[in-house]
């Protein structure tokens, strides 16, 4: 049951993140610049994006973001072309997949851990009767007959 | 098992808190600039003095690019560095310095109490150039060589020794 529940969160968790990346239909120019300026790292602030920020530079990026798109540049080619300048520390998010599955896969393999230690502590441990050796046997059955007569 | 356990520790414990402590210790802005290896952005800009300059006209010689601003701290402790530079190399190299976010009455008052420094100071009116060399604060500094090509870049001040060291890059000799 509690298992169950776990792997319901999991699987929302999951379709949030595959939402959250997949594009929506067709944005308008206006609603792509402030998508991407969002995503943008501004060059002169701490931890602020392009678009939070009303910094020379970031007003400048914003306008050239506004220029590229008018120009019919994508999403992709206006991230290059800042990437080209500053590298990935240009983005806040990382670009990679790998990064966000990372995370879920050491908290699975952390859960399942904790769930086999758990069940191997509760349950006795289940020790197979060894095997008798011929002279054992011979030795079972001479007893038996003994107690029998 | 017990021994295993108490590999653990070491093997995966300290490789861990090695890789957040050195991650955390270091300025992300630091990392090598992708320009590095590439082209020189280029440029056709006014000078401080009201004249215009290109980086076409630095053609053929190895430049140096110094993003300041007089409101920066570092670059007071930097400028004499840089004009010592142009003083002793002017005529192996080119030198410019590019405003960063400032008004040109603020640098006119920067080099006229801390010296001046014998090279033209581009004005960058809407931070075009610095964002086309991908600077994140002043100091910063690029070292382009006699192709065009950028070698290499200081984050933060120079000091005389790696001026040097930055200098040897693009083929300044000591």
């Amino acid at each position: 049951m509690k298992a169950a529940a776990l792997g319901g969160l999991l699987a929302l968790v999951a379709i949030g993140i595959v939402l959250a990346f997949s594009q929506a239909g067709d944005a308008t120019a206006a609603e792509r610049t402030d998508a991407l300026a969002a995503q943008l790292r501004c060059p002169d602030c701490q931890g602020l994006s392009v678009a939070d920020s009303q910094t020379a530079a970031a007003r400048e990026i914003r306008r050239q973001i506004d220029e590229l798109v008018a120009g019919g540049a994508s999403d992709d080619e206006v991230r290059a072309h800042f990437t080209s300048r500053y590298g990935q520390w240009i983005l806040l998010a990382p670009s990679s997949p790998l990064v966000w599955l990372v995370p879920f896969a050491v908290v699975l393999a952390g859960l399942l851990g904790l769930a086999t230690w758990l069940i191997r502590r509760r349950a006795p441990p289940a020790v197979a009767p060894l095997p008798l050796t011929a002279e054992q046997r011979q030795r079972l059955h001479e007893e038996a007959e003994a107690l029998d007569a | 098992m017990r021994a295993l356990r108490w590999l653990l520790v070491p093997l995966v414990v300290l490789p861990l808190a090695w890789l957040l402590l050195s991650g955390f210790g270091r300025d992300p802005r630091e990392l090598a600039s992708p320009l590095i290896g590439r082209p020189a952005p280029a440029w056709t800009l006014t000078t401080l003095d009201g004249e215009t300059l290109s980086s076409a006209d630095l053609a053929g010689r190895p430049y140096v690019v110094n993003f300041w601003a007089s409101w920066c701290g570092p670059c007071v402790d930097e400028h004499p560095v840089l004009a010592g530079t142009q003083a002793d190399r002017g005529a192996e190299l080119a030198m410019v310095g590019v405003l960063y976010q400032d008004a040109t009455a603020d640098a006119e008052a920067f080099l006229a109490r801390y010296g001046d420094t014998g090279y033209p100071h581009l004005v960058d009116p809407d931070g075009r150039l610095a964002i086309d060399f991908g600077v994140t604060g002043p100091p910063e500094t690029f070292f382009v060589d006699a192709d065009g090509i950028v070698r290499d870049r200081q984050f933060g001040p120079l000091s005389a020794a790696l001026m040097e060291q930055r200098l040897a890059s693009i083929g300044v000799a000591p």
